[in-house]
């Protein structure tokens, strides 16, 4: 019983890091049909930006906020000069992220040298809960409440406000939303940003987590997104929660039950759900 | 007209003859490995370009092509005999895996639109790459392991004429295949998939032959690859070498054929004398960054590339009051 | 009166295909200009084209004197031009209510009259204001578009074939609406069905194969029993 319970915990709290990098991608997906294949480049520089924060000022708070801001500075130079330039060019457009996820990925190392860097968890989060037999890991915990708190945030965003209507209008048809008078490509601007913030806050989240951190992370959690996005529905918030506690726990219970299939287990899921319902789990567009 | 546009076979046939003989006039090592290097590359990134440049396929999983020969002709030389018979049946071993199993990737996947089969190819490619990893017994993981070459390649320069031999061969079989009326067709398929299907064609098979012939070509080049080193592990089917070949079919030229052997000649060169660099300078050791860069603007401003760039330019010239529809007119071609 | 709106030798392509070849005509304020001629002769792209959705590769089109050929579409409906388009665009997963938030460009008391004067003109939409875009029938998605393109004051609706796949009921209330609506704009009006064309139009142009061949008073058209058989089948 343990054993499944601090597995699931597990499961949860990497299905929510999974998470915040697969939301971003798959509201600028849906939004403006970008695939951004730099997002990973984006999480990645939100670990190690944060855990340098971290490191400057010993606080996991101002880590946090200045992962963030990375990801909001990143996101904005993303926008403007990688995705904006090939707009509606699908092939240049994959093409072109791939190369900026390199430089982002090589400029790492060129900033805070080629090795892994250690991360450690900051002393208030650090230890863990025993309850009868259980042990929870307070870290573990925290993240999957950051992730639900980040859900409802941007839930409640999307369903009552306006610009979170703009955006769920966006996702099913963007020339209507223009043709009633909504700057698109500023909505858009904006959810790129945002998106890069919460790869970002991935990115610091994720550092204490696994303890160590290194530049080719990026691209690994980006494929785990990808898979996430596709299973979830292209577009679809919540179902990118869902899918991404899906892999997530897949992931967990996989490693320790069969663990030379933890990997392949995620991709043939994805392979499944192209080949069978392209769309996705969860439809949002037609 | 088109005889305009393709390199000279002439100019083809004297700079072949003088890279032939290259390794007896110069007694360079250095040179002899590094020009064996190119050659191979340039078989790989021509058959991304003919994903790429041909069909306007992106594929991110190039890479398992070239991983499935590497591993066949090292595991075969390996557990046989390291003889040339054990070569040459292992590159055909090789090509057929790759062959096999491109038919049925491609099947499965070149239905999705193009976003979508980038991410699966990335994956798949991924699958193998974990397959690799933890079939130990096979491949000896991320360790990878040595093996004998045939005798005859103890010798650098038997080798060298072997991979310019093949790479000469890639290049006339890639170029006959292109310039077919099914390679026509893929280009119809580039430049507009939907219409190039309402006249009929069913572009999924020709996207399958394309990605099947890219599979074979690049299955080759591994096994190559492994012999040149003498070893091989699961770097071979990193996201690395898809990269390569990317790299170089961009900023050789998309759709040219030889551009991407260009392209394969100024990265390596690149590489060779950027990391040479690294002792002056530490930002010389992260010499992709550059690559980086340049190919993101070449995407932006010489989506043609180098080669491309160039024939353009004289097609302009040449053709300076002359405006066609491109696009047009050589679909209409297809449909006669 | 004074033209509101001028397209003048406006030719479109998309993609490799020349779909516009030359459409001019002017709408007047204050009335309806029917857009009339077969399918595919570029009625709906003459519609997409003024928006800019499919934005003109030649021409000018001038909407209040100001050009605004090359301006994004977010500006040329802020300008006051609102569009409701063949499938009528309506977003499936929100709510009516939301569907008309997303269009309405003010939030103040002004905005909230408005709204209640549109939805006086489509009582119907009151009764499934929190029901689902995409689960209406066609005809109250057809008076949700048109809601939602007049909720901002509109000073030129641009309506593309309203009629399409509806029951006889039906059209007849949206007829009824577009008449009231007409008191208030000026419409351009693409329209299939020539009888009632012709029984809300002030004017029409006709166009085949890209291009204008002729405008004019629909009362003449009427009459015109040739071009009627030439460019529209009928008669």
């Amino acid at each position: 019983m343990e054993l499944i319970i601090n597995l699931l915990i597990n499961g949860l709290a990497t299905g929510m890091l999974i998470f915040l990098l697969a939301a971003g991608l798959t509201l600028i997906f849906g939004l403006m049909d970008v695939l951004n294949f730099a997002h990973g480049g984006l999480f990645a520089w939100g670990a190690f930006s944060g855990v340098w924060f971290y490191g400057l000022t010993n606080s996991f708070t101002i880590a946090i906020i200045g992962a963030i801001v990375t990801g909001i500075v990143l996101g904005f130079i993303t926008e403007k000069l990688i995705i904006t330039p090939v707009y509606g060019n699908h092939i240049q457009q994959i093409l072109i992220t791939l190369g900026f996820m390199i430089v982002l990925s090589e400029m790492l190392k060129v900033v805070f040298g080629p090795n892994q860097i250690a991360a450690k968890t900051p002393p208030l989060l650090s230890g863990s809960w025993e309850l009868g037999e259980v042990i929870i890991i307070k870290y573990r915990l925290f993240i999957i409440i950051v992730g639900f708190v980040i859900f409802g945030i941007f839930q409640f965003i999307l369903k009552r406000t306006k610009i979170g209507l703009i955006v769920r209008a966006g996702v099913m048809n963007k020339e209507m939303v223009q043709a009633l008078g909504i700057n698109i490509k500023q909505v858009f601007l904006y959810v790129f940003m945002v998106g890069a913030a919460l790869a970002a806050l991935g990115g610091v989240l994720m550092a204490p987590y696994s303890g160590v951190i290194y530049a080719e992370m990026g691209m690994e959690f980006a494929i785990l997104a990808f898979i996430v996005v596709v299973i979830g529905g292209m577009g679809s918030f919540p179902g990118s929660l869902l899918a991404a506690i899906l892999v997530g726990l897949a992931g967990s219970f996989m490693a320790y039950y069969v663990p030379a299939l933890s990997l392949a287990v995620n991709m043939m899921l994805m392979a499944i759900v192209l080949i069978f319902r392209p769309q996705g789990l969860f439809t949002v567009k037609g | 007209m088109k005889s305009k546009f393709q390199v000279n076979n002439g100019v083809l046939l004297v700079l072949v003859a003088a890279l032939a003989v290259f390794p007896f006039v110069s007694d360079s090592r250095t040179w002899t490995i590094l020009l064996t290097q190119i050659f191979i590359f340039s078989i790989l990134a021509m058959s991304y370009d003919i994903l790429l440049g041909y069909t306007g396929i992106v594929s991110f999983g190039h890479a398992m092509f070239f991983g499935m020969g590497a591993y066949t002709t090292a595991i075969m030389l390996n557990k046989f005999e390291a003889s040339l018979g054990v070569f040459f049946f292992s590159i055909a071993i090789g090509m057929i895996i790759a062959g096999i199993i491109s038919f049925l990737v491609g099947l499965l996947t070149l239905r999705l639109k193009s976003h979508f089969f980038a991410m699966l190819t990335l994956a798949v490619s991924g699958l193998f790459l974990v397959l690799a990893e933890k079939w130990r017994t096979l491949t000896h993981g991320n360790d990878g392991f040595t093996f004998r070459a045939p005798e005859l390649f103890k010798d650098r320069v038997m080798f060298y004429l072997l991979v310019l031999i093949c790479l000469v061969l890639v290049y006339f079989f890639l170029r006959r295949f292109v310039s077919s009326p099914l390679g026509r067709v893929l280009i119809a398929v580039r430049e507009n998939e939907q219409r190039t299907k309402s006249l009929g064609y069913k572009t999924l098979h020709y996207k399958v032959i394309a990605s099947v012939v890219a599979g074979i070509v690049a299955s080759l080049a591994g096994s190559l690859y492994a012999v040149s080193l003498r070893f091989v592990n699961t770097s071979v089917l990193t996201m690395d070498i898809t990269l390569d070949a990317l790299l170089m079919t961009i900023i050789g030229g998309v759709g040219t054929l030889i551009g991407p052997i260009i392209g394969a000649g100024v990265i390596e060169l690149a590489q060779h004398y950027l990391s040479g660099l690294a002792k002056e300078h530490p930002i010389f050791e992260r010499w992709i960054i550059f690559f980086g860069i340049i190919y993101i603007l070449a995407v932006i401003f010489f989506p043609r590339g180098i080669v491309g760039t160039i024939r353009y330019a004289f097609w302009k010239r040449k053709n300076k009051d002359v405006s066609v529809v491109l696009n047009t007119s050589k679909v209409k071609e297809v449909a006669k | 009166m004074s033209s509101l709106l001028k397209v003048e030798n406006v030719h479109t392509h998309i993609g490799q295909y020349h779909i516009l070849q030359g459409v001019s005509f002017e709408a007047k304020a204050g009335e309806v200009s029917v857009l009339l001629g077969r399918n595919g002769a570029g009625k709906t792209t003459t519609l997409k084209t003024i928006m800019g959705l499919t934005p003109a590769t030649s021409g000018a089109i001038t909407f209040e004197d100001e050009a605004i050929t090359k301006n994004p579409t977010h500006r040329i409906a802020s300008n006051g031009i609102g569009y409701v388009p063949e499938d009528q665009g309506i977003f499936g997963a929100l709510t009516v209510e939301e569907n008309l938030k997303v269009a309405m460009r003010k939030d103040d008391d002004s905005a909230k009259e408005r709204q209640e004067y549109v939805l006086n003109l489509f009582p119907d939409l009151k009764k499934y204001w929190k029901k689902d875009g995409g689960h209406l029938s066609g005809g109250q998605k057809q008076m949700l578009s048109m809601a939602r393109a007049f909720v901002n004051e509109s000073k030129l609706l641009l309506i593309d074939e309203p009629s399409k796949g509806l029951a006889p009921v039906v059209i007849e209330k949206v007829m009824e609406a577009i008449n009231e609506m007409k008191k208030q704009t000026t419409i351009i009006l693409v329209e299939q069905n020539f009888i009632m064309a012709s029984r809300i139009g002030d004017t029409y142009t006709l166009i085949d194969d890209g291009e204008t061949v002729q405008s004019g008073q629909m009362s003449d058209l009427v009459q015109n029993e040739e071009l009627k058989r030439k460019y529209l089948g009928i008669g």
